[in-house]
This record gives C-alpha cells, structure tokens and sequence, in this order.
C-alpha cells in the first residue's frame, strides 16, 4: 500500500511514540513492569467482573457437568452432539452472522450519512437518541411491529398490493431466515451507529482536505486513510454486534417461535420450559455458546492485531 | 446540493422509511382498538394505572445510577488497559461480550445465590440492598455496550499524548481522567449511557425475579395479554425513552468539551 | 364483574365454613394469626389474566389486609419456577417463592428433588384422588380444555373439529400459542391433534400429532408465529389452539373488536391440569398455607371458576349447587368437558418426548 495518501496518513495519523511502554520481553516481565497504580485504575471494573459476571458464568459452567442429582458426568456435553442442536448452532452462527454483517455495514453508511454528510445539525442528534432507543428494541414488540408492517396482512405488504405487487407472491417471506435477519438488523444497526459515531467524529477533516490536496478522489480517501483506521473499531463493532444476535432470543422466539431451532430457544427449553427441563443439558448449550463467543472473539482479535500494527 | 448531500440525503430518507416504518405500524396498530375508527382508547387504558408514574420514575433513577457507576468503572478500566496493559485487553473483552450470551435468568439466579439473606452480602433482605443489586445487575447487562462505546472513543484519541502532556504539566491521575480524557470522549460516554438507559427501561426478567416495581415489570402487567395495549405500551415507552435521552443529550451540552455533541 | 361474584359467593362461603366444624374453624383461626404475623406472601408466575388471577389475588389481600402479596415473574414458566426454588433456597428475602403453580408433569420431579413440603388443605377430601399427591406434596388446582380461538372477522367460518384445520379455506391462518419443543400449552394442542387423528393415549398420540401438523405445514396452513391476543387481533393468525381460559381471557380483552369466537373441538378433547405445591424453603410457610386454604376454599375455586379456570373440585361444587349460575352460563358447552381427556403422568411423558424432540424433524416447519 504505498501511496501518497499512505505516507499523508502515517506523517498525520501516527501518534508520538509514549514514554510509558511496559517493558518488552517475556509477559511475565511486561506484567512485572506495570506499576500498582496501573492495577488499581482497572480493579474497580475486575472486581465488578468477577463478582457479577464470572462468578454466576462459573456455576453454569460447573452446572453443564452435572447430572440431575448433582453429581459429575460428560453427559450433558455428549448431548450436545445431536443432530437437533449441532443444526441450531448453525442456524444461530448464520443468523448471527447475517445480520451483524449487513448490520455493521447499513449502520457504518446511515452513520457517515448523518455525520459527514453535511446534513443539517439536529439531524445527527434526533439520529443518535433514536439510535439508542431503537437499539434495544427487541422481542415481541419488535416482532410484532415487524408482522405488522410486513407480515401478510402487514400495513407495507397491503400498501404495496394496492399499487399492483405482491411480495409474498414474488417470494418474500417475512417467516423466514432472511425475514428474522431483516428484524435483527433493526437492533442491530442502531447499536453500530452509535457505537461507530465517535470513532467517525474522530477523522478529521484536516485529513480529507490533505488527501484532497494530494489529489485523492473521496473514494481514495476512503480506501487509504478513512477505512483503515475505522477499521480496528468496525471489527470490534462486529464482534459485538455478532454476540448480540448470538444471545438474542425473544425476538426470534416471538417472530417464528415454532418453526426456527437456534441455540437460545434450545437452551430456554431446557431451563426454562414447561416440560424438557434439564437445566444440565441447557448449562452445556450455554457453554457451548460461550465457546462460540470466545472463537469469535479472537478471531476478531487475531484480525485487529494485524490491522492496529501499522496504526501505534 | 452537492453530490455528497444528496446521498446523505437518499441513505437518510432510506433509514428513516426503514425504522419510521414499523412503528407506523404499530402506532396505526395501536389506535385501531375500536371498530368504529382511531381512537386512543388503549392509551388511557395503560396511562391510567397510577404505577405508571411510579414504576417509570423508578427506573429512571436506576438508570441513572447504572450510568454512572457503570461510567466509573469502565473508563479508567479502559483507559489503564489502552495506556498501559493492552495484555489485559483480550480477557477484558471477553468478560464484557458475557451478558450478551448468558440469559439474564441465569444471571439473577446466580445473583440471588451470592447474595441472599444468608451470604456474607445479604442484599437481598433490604430494600437497598436489592435497589443496589438491581442497579448492578443493569451495571452488568449494560457493560458490552458501554465498554466497545468507551473503548471506541479512547481509541480515537490520542491517549498517549495527552496523558504525556498532562503528566509534564503536573496532573496527577484522577486529575487527567476527569479533565482530560473524559470531556474528550464525551460523545462515546453519551452513546454508552443511551444505551444503558434504553436496557434499565425495558428490562422485565431481573427486576421482576428481584421483587422490584420496575416499568418493564408495569408494561409486563398491563400488556402481556391484551391485543392492543401492547402496542399502545411499546410505543410510549419508546417516545418516553427517546426523550429521557434527549434531556440526558441537552445536558450534555453543559458538559466541559472538545468536539461539538 | 369477577369481584362481584366472588364477593357474592364468599358471603355464602363464610355461613358454611363457620357451620360446619368449629373445631377446624379455630385452627383456620390459628393459621391466620401465624400467617399475619409473617405478613408477606410470595408468589411467582401468576399473569393477572390467567385464570383470573388478578381478581384471585385481589380478594386474598381484602381478606387478609395484614398480609402483602409478592408477585415475582408473572411471564415465568414452570421450568423458572422451580429454577427460582433452587436459586433461593438459603434466601429469607422476598425473592425467594412461597408457593408455586406449575404444571402436573413438575410435581413428582420437584417431590424427588426434596423442593416441596406436604401440606393438606382442609378440603382435600374432594379434590379427586388422580390430581394429587397421596402424601399431600402436590396437588391439581385447575384444569382447562384444548380449545380454538378464531377472529371472526378474518375466518368466514370457524372450524369445528381438529380435521376441519387441514381444509384449504384456512390457509395461513393457524398457529399455536407457544413453541411446541418449550411450551405446555403447545404441546398439548399437538397431543390433542394426535388424538383427534385417532392415535392412542401415550407417545402414539404424540407421534399422531406430529404427522397432522406435517400435514398441516406442508399445505400452508400453519403459520410459525407464536399466538397470543395481538397477532390474532391484527389477523397473522386468525386461529391459534389455546387453553379455553386463555382463549376465553383473550376474546373478552377484545371487547367485540375484533369479533371472535372460542370453540372446542369436538373430535378430542384434552385437559390440562396444574398443580399448586409449597416450597420446602418458604421463608413465609403459614402464610403459604393460609394462601392454599384460600385457594381450595369454595370462594378461591369459584374464583377461578370466574376467570374461566375449572376448579379441581369443580364436581364437587357442582354436586353441592354452589356455582353462580351466571358463570356456568359463560362457559363453554358443559357436554364437551364431559368428554374430556384428562393424560396421566405417564402418558403425557411419553408422548412429550416424543412431540419435542421430533417436532423439528417430522415437522419439518423449521425456517429456511
């Protein structure tokens, strides 16, 4: 990638190089360097961690290796190898996927719309409070909304067939993966919104102006200097959004309860349901979950590395 | 117009349609309770309830608190983490991805374990106990989105430096977090906090289990069995939301600085 | 209109307790003064529009004024009820359930695993020997019947039977009221469709099942959507199976807009019972008790009866004129609960194995 913009970018973008790097070598060394002070900035945030996320996750985690009566078995976890639920950690992975991809990048393009778009001023605020309302917009008002707007006798699907087009005819389905992928998305792309913002705020405009002088056409700009350096927090953003839809259940649930098998609604069965109730085989769909999680998450770590390399 | 507004303006109108749309539907829903045409009917129903008041109010207050404390934990976490041990970053990722997997029955359960009436942090017997622990637990849900928010606008400043500059000028650390670093990531503390309010609003499953008079608890009650009412709830729990966060935005603008809100 | 005749009702309940046996009424007396002095009830999983409820609740706290009630949960399934038990099992606080209300399948379970105490209402006797616990553990509370709730705005002409819902004029237009791998209400709507196709009581009926709602999807008629009160209303799905109570509460809730309609079906008619049980670690046990008397007392069961719930001890009212006239006259058709089929253990085991394990797979609605 050598460029003019290239070079505009790291004489503009690189920051001073910090005097307070912990030491180089081995990580026990580069632990050793921290001072108490460091520590102390981050226990709050551990302390919190443990006592009201690792310590309730560890009792699921022990809960997958039980049986009904307490003691220890692999049981749960062999079950987890049916055809049924190896099917809805695959549906869920895709679902997930689906809608964090298409999420990430309608949410980056409304978000560079809104903010450097030269849209009058109390657009982008009316943008960002609604963002963070609509983001936590799920279950069944959302499906519900979504059924009523879409569905068959949906206010869209009858607007439209007055006018001559039928969707359901041309094959649209709202009852569908792709239906429940548009309805996520509806979460989804506010939360990458508002997420995103600052780090747009963040290019500044001297950079454009510079690339524009050095004769770079705003696809250019993007390409060298905007894309890159969104891009550790578009990836970082796509994590989230993916664990979002991973764990995400009542939308689904109330949208195609009956007919879609994904990993939250096997795991709801099992613990919360009215008859399969095994609360050891829904803490072993639970690990499962996590496990994905974690692949998830350092596969988007792995990539981010590689990317941050250039930028500090 | 130049080329650039006129296709903000078209992904824009397209946004709108796409998330105006479905609450059309559901405010056009919402006011076809009676056969003989729109009426409001399902909005005195459900704003009759005097817990109405209440139950918004008190979740209100929560949400606050969880702002706040949620604040004070992730932004020197993510400030040390960036400046100084970004070994720590992975684990400290991954814990916060956790509320998003873990079904938050599971977490109250595992909270109600911890801290029932014969544990060393008997929380749960009090009121304010159970108002600190129900604060928390939304402290918790809150956490992926506030700390990717907090994290995102640390990264877009030039932490380092600033801290530096800080240091020569004789600020000792408190003093930089909250002069410096925070009033510059004010916009991503803001976009945290939205996020965190639109969750303690909305949230039924813990507050419910915990015995709280939450107004996810109230929609839960008046709703979950009629037709219309749900309907008529979810859109104004929306617009009362949406203008919770645009008082909490005009504040803002008190707020000491750099980039414009 | 539920009050009314409860309060009506427990003017004459209150001659009969104090006629009968004087000696029991100091112990009810007792029982108050230890429940009052505990001054709280916790219960969990009761949504005020399920089996009148609210009304239930209401009465229970005009009778006992020293006592307030708790509601933890009212969305919470049986699964979440027990889970609660066990999540507060070292909690004194209001968190922890007194009482739960689950479905019959939880009882010997929640027995085995030591979450509940005995406790046997002074109107045991009548509560039929095959909805209860010989040792008092667990005992049937309700029962209701599989039924239809169809929009009559959007269905020209209800279906009458089971077979009526794979007729073309349906299309798109049936649903179930929950998801049959999770929910009890569903499934029994499967089992009851397996009956209706003339499989036998047990996993036959279940497998039964399965083929009709094969049938069913595959000509279009079945629509993926959970069934409550609102999709009816808005029209995704005109027909949902749901237990007459529910279908019942939900058409009221309409109040005429749209028009609908409750049908049970003739050609199977399945009951579904659900039991109340104490838990073993009720920080609030008199009161628990006091809450269970209130409930087996004839103003509890009308109570019920009120919010379209058959009472256990329905037969027994029954025999004894005590049912308001006016109510019997809102419910369904007293000739098909006659007919009703009430599952046992067994059988409902079985045949929910078979129905939630391989309703993915038989079914084959699942979404592509």
């Amino acid at each position: 990638m050598s460029s003019d913009a290239d070079t505009v970018v790291k004489t503009i973008v690189a920051p001073a190089s910090a005097g307070v790097a912990p030491a180089s070598g081995s990580p026990l060394a580069r632990l050793a360097g921290l001072r108490w002070g460091d520590y102390l900035g981050v226990a709050p945030f551990l302390v919190f961690a443990v006592l009201f996320l690792i310590v309730p996750t560890a009792w699921l985690v022990i809960g997958a290796f039980q049986a009904r009566d307490g003691s220890f078995t692999l049981q749960n976890l062999i079950d987890l190898g049916t055809p049924q639920i190896i099917s809805s950690f695959w549906i869920s992975i895709r679902v997930s996927v689906a809608s964090a991809v298409m999420g990430a990048i309608a949410g980056l393009i409304l978000a560079l719309a809104v903010i450097r778009g030269r849209l009058p001023e109390g657009i982008r605020s009316a943008v960002l409070t609604f963002s963070g309302v609509a983001s936590q917009f799920a279950g069944i008002p959302l499906a519900f909304a979504f059924i009523a707007t879409l569905g068959r006798l949906g206010l869209v699907t009858v607007g439209l067939r007055l006018v001559g087009f039928d969707i359901y005819r041309a094959g649209f389905n709202l009852l569908s993966f792709w239906g429940l992928t548009l309805t996520y998305c509806y979460f989804q792309i506010p939360l990458m919104v508002l997420i995103i913002a600052p780090a747009i705020d963040g290019l500044k405009r001297e950079w454009s102006e510079a690339a524009a002088t050095l004769g770079a056409t705003p696809i250019q700009f993007w390409r060298y200097v905007g894309l890159p350096v969104l891009w550790p927090n578009l990836l970082g953003t796509l994590s989230l959004l993916f664990a979002n839809a991973f764990g995400a259940i009542a939308t689904a649930y109330a949208l195609t309860g009956s007919s879609l098998n994904i990993v939250p609604i096997l795991l709801y069965a099992q613990i919360r349901g009215d008859v399969l109730n095994n609360p050891g085989l829904g803490a072993a769909l639970a690990l499962g979950m996590i496990v994905i999680a974690a692949l998830a998450n350092i596969v988007y770590l792995v990539i981010r590395t590689r990317a941050e390399r250039w930028l500090k | 117009m130049t080329r650039a507004k006129f296709w903000s303006w078209v992904i824009f109108i397209l946004g709108a349609l796409y998330f105006l749309g479905p609450l059309l539907a559901t405010v056009q829903f919402s006011l076809s309770i009676r056969r003989t045409g729109y009426s409001l009917d399902a909005y005195t129903n459900v704003l009759q309830s005097p817990a109405f008041q209440q139950t918004f109010t008190y979740s209100l207050l929560v949400g606050v608190a969880a702002i706040i404390v949620g604040l004070l934990i992730v932004v020197p976490a993510a400030y040390f983490v960036r400046l100084r041990a970004p070994q720590l970053r992975p684990i400290i990722e991954f814990v916060t991805l956790l509320p998003l997997i873990i079904p938050p029955i599971i977490l109250v359960f595992g909270y109600i374990r911890l801290y029932n009436s014969s544990s060393i942090l008997p929380l749960t017997n009090s009121d304010w106990g159970t108002n600190i622990l129900l604060t928390l637990a939304y402290v918790a849900l809150a956490l992926p989105y506030m700390y990717r928010a907090v994290d995102t606008g640390l990264r877009t400043i030039d932490v380092q430096t600033l801290t530096e500059a800080a240091n020569i000028l004789g600020a000792s650390t408190p003093t930089i977090l909250i002069r410096v670093i925070f009033p510059n990531i004010i916009v991503a503390a803001l976009s945290g906090a939205f996020l965190t309010l639109a969750i303690v609003i909305g949230e039924f499953t813990i507050a419910s289990l915990l015995n709280r008079q939450a107004f996810g608890v109230y929609m839960q009650n008046v709703g979950a069995n009629r037709a219309f009412e749900p309907a008529a709830l979810a859109v104004i729990s929306f617009v009362i939301t949406w203008a919770a966060m645009g008082a909490i935005q005009l504040l803002a603008r008190f707020a000491p600085k750099t980039q414009r809100i | 209109m539920k009050l009314h005749s409860v309060i009506a009702t427990s003017v004459s309940v209150a001659a009969l307790l104090t006629s009968i046996a004087p000696s029991y009424a100091a112990g009810l007396d007792d029982l108050v003064a230890a429940a009052t002095k505990e001054g709280q009830l916790t219960v969990i999983a009761l949504p005020h529009d399920w089996c009148g409820y609210g009304a239930v609740i209401d009465a229970f706290k005009k009778k006992y004024p020293g006592i307030t009630v708790n509601e933890l949960n009212p969305d919470a399934g049986s699964g979440d009820e027990i889970q609660a038990i066990i999540a507060n099992k070292g909690n004194t606080g209001p968190q922890a359930p007194d009482v739960i209300d689950v479905g019959l399948s939880f009882g010997p379970t929640a027995k085995d695993q030591k979450l509940i105490q005995p406790y046997k209402v002074s109107t045991w006797d009548s509560i039929p020997d095959s909805a209860k616990d010989a040792d008092g553990y667990w005992y049937g509370d309700y029962y209701g019947v599989m039924s239809f709730l169809v929009n009559d705005d959007i269905v020209k002409s209800a279906p009458k039977t089971w077979a009526d819902l794979q007729k073309s004029d349906y299309s798109n237009a049936f649903a179930l009221a929950g998801d049959p791998r999770v929910a009890n209400q569903a499934i029994e709507a499967v089992y009851a469709a397996g009956l209706a196709s003339g499989g036998k009581a047990g996993a036959d009926a279940g497998t039964a099942g399965l083929g009709f709602f094969k049938k069913l999807n595959a000509a279009g008629n079945f629509v993926p959507v959970i069934g409550k009160a609102a999709p009816v209303a808005q029209g995704t799905t005109p027909i949902v199976a749901a237990w007459d109570y529910n279908a019942l509460a939900w058409r009221d809730g309409f109040q005429g807009n749209p028009k609908a309609e409750v049908i049970v079906p003739s050609d199977a008619v399945v009951a579904g019972v659900y039991i109340q049980a104490i838990s073993a670690y009720a920080p609030h046990p008199n009161a628990a008790k006091l809450w269970e008397e209130y409930l087996y007392s004839d103003e509890g069961q009308i109570g019920w009866l009120a919010g379209y719930c058959h009472p256990i001890r329905f037969n027994d009212l029954a025999k004894n004129n005590k049912v308001p006239q006016d109510l019997l006259a809102k419910l369904p058709d007293p000739a098909l609960y006659a007919k009703a089929v009430f599952p046992t253990l067994d059988e409902q085991k079985a045949s929910s194995d078979v129905i939630t394990k391989q309703w993915d797979s038989v079914v084959g609605a699942n979404v592509q």
